[in-house]
């Protein structure tokens, strides 16, 4: 192998485990820059109710102006993730889980029980997630999941479906917040207000979750102020920008401000890609358990296993009222076989 | 050319682990260190969310199961994969990352068709070398036999 070409793959390699080491692939474009909140809010609703009298409760839109971010997207690039936890002593790369020679929290951006729990985490490894047992990713991490997206927007609710996980999120707009639940929510409870293209989205009682796998935890008391647009961008395509603020006094020192953006995939379009319902307990056959020390890990179920679930198949779990040989129980007639 | 089909592949893989490091769950049963090849005919191939399955018999009759990504990254990479790519009864060969403990199946690397075709359906689960294009043509059968060769 010459010389040149042991550099050429070691460049390559280099690239590659680069690429490997970032939680999500870098924007197309520059990432915009987070724009910090006016001033210093209390509360993720002081944030919100500035905003909105600050706009005068916003523009009144009707089903011929509402902005139309129609078609299919998906996760572009963001500051948000790991990178606000976690710095490298040396400089090196942080993975997408926080993995990494000499990574370490940072200082003052957690609170200390906060970061303790994270600290725990990481002490415990990164071997399991809590979508394995099919929960939606839930907000913040429906921002940050790389799968499809589908952005409607009426005069009246937004309906933005991420298809991880059937994990909508609704914002009602010109409304009121209410849970007459008497609980969380994965997506959590969303206001909001249009500022002519631009809607502005308050969120709360969100069930506690996480920005990603392997990143701290967020809290009950975690809430949101988003600031989403569709802009332009000089190539002439678009990008869904949404610029958000952390409230979370019981793990965060300070809010924070991040920026998410999304792309439009006319690609799974054209190859006729259509968001379907995510059929997670019917298909999903990894697990939680944990290993021989105690630590939470994931483990993936064979066929003939107990418990195991049959993604095509005629599935006794799915059937076990009806004669296991009767015919027509298959998802797709040209896989007419279970796998037993 | 050989320097320029290592950075062309390296960049088709480059997108597509872009994609699929991230599933929605982790990889620790799977030996991401250990890299084999299996061949054998395909008995299903299940396109579905979260996570694409292929299960495979192999000519002593064992069906090996293994895990990919989710279907829309599948459509995105080169060659592109639906639910109709692979069909039962077509013979394959599968490159995959072993499950730990034994058990046959693991996370797929490459699917490799009668024509020699490689498609990635992998995710993070497994990030199988580039070399396997090579590796496949001289015989080899798993990557610790391939490196130990050379």
């Amino acid at each position: 192998m010459s010389r040149t070409v042991s550099t050429s793959l070691l460049a390559c390699a280099g690239i590659l485990a680069s690429a490997l080491l970032q939680a999500q692939p870098p924007a197309r474009v520059p990432l915009p820059e987070a724009v910090q909140p006016l001033q210093r809010f209390a509360t993720s609703t002081e944030h919100y109710d500035y905003l909105y009298n600050y706009h005068k409760g916003g523009t009144p839109h009707t089903y011929e102006s509402i902005p139309k971010w129609e078609g299919l997207w998906s996760a572009d690039g963001n500051n948000s993730g790991n990178q606000l936890f976690l710095e490298s002593t040396d400089g090196g790369p942080i993975g997408p889980f926080g993995e990494g020679e000499n990574v370490v929290i940072k200082k003052g951006v957690l609170t200390p029980e906060y970061e303790a729990a994270f600290q725990y985490r990481r002490d415990l490894g990164v071997d399991y997630d809590r979508l394995t047992s099919c929960e939606p990713a839930g907000m913040p991490r429906w921002l940050l999941e790389p799968y499809v997206r589908e952005f409607v927007n009426t005069p009246v609710q937004s309906w933005w479906n991420n298809d991880l996980g059937n994990d909508m999120r609704r914002i009602y707009i010109n409304q009121e917040h209410k849970n007459i639940d008497g609980t969380h929510y994965a997506a959590g409870d969303s206001v909001g207000f249009w500022v002519d293209d631009m809607l502005i989205v308050h969120t709360v009682d969100i069930f506690p979750g996480d920005y990603f796998r392997g990143t701290p935890p967020t809290s009950n008391q975690f809430e949101t102020v988003e600031v989403w647009r569709m802009e332009t961008l000089n190539n002439g395509t678009q990008r869904l920008v949404d610029n958000v603020t952390f409230y979370d006094p019981l793990s965060l020192v300070e809010p924070i401000t991040v920026v998410y953006t999304f792309r439009p995939r006319p690609d799974l379009e054209d190859m006729g890609f259509r968001m379907r319902y995510w059929e997670c307990a019917q298909n999903d056959n990894t697990y939680l358990t944990f290993d021989e020390d105690g630590r939470p890990s994931t483990q993936y179920r064979l066929p003939g296993e107990p418990g195991y679930v049959d993604p095509r198949g005629v599935d006794r779990l799915r059937n076990p009222d009806l004669p296991p040989d009767l015919v027509g129980q298959e998802k797709s007639p040209i896989f007419s076989e279970a796998v037993q | 050319m050989k320097t320029t089909n290592c950075i062309i592949a390296l960049g088709v893989m480059l997108m597509a682990v872009m994609d699929s490091a991230v599933a929605h769950h982790s990889f620790a049963m799977f030996d991401r260190d250990r890299e084999e090849l299996l061949s054998g005919t395909v008995v299903r191939w299940a396109f579905n969310s979260p996570h694409i399955a292929l299960y495979m018999e192999t000519e002593d009759g064992t069906l090996y199961s293994f895990e990919g990504a989710a279907p829309p990254s599948l459509l995105s990479r080169s060659p592109s994969m639906n639910g109709f790519t692979f069909q039962p009864g077509q013979a394959v060969q599968v490159v995959y990352c072993p499950l730990h403990d034994g058990r046959p199946g693991g996370a797929v690397g490459y699917i490799i068709d009668a024509e020699g075709v490689f498609y990635r359906p992998n995710d993070g689960g497994c990030g199988p070398s580039a070399e396997w294009e090579q590796w496949v043509g001289m015989g080899y059968t798993s990557r610790a036999q391939a490196e130990a060769a050379q």
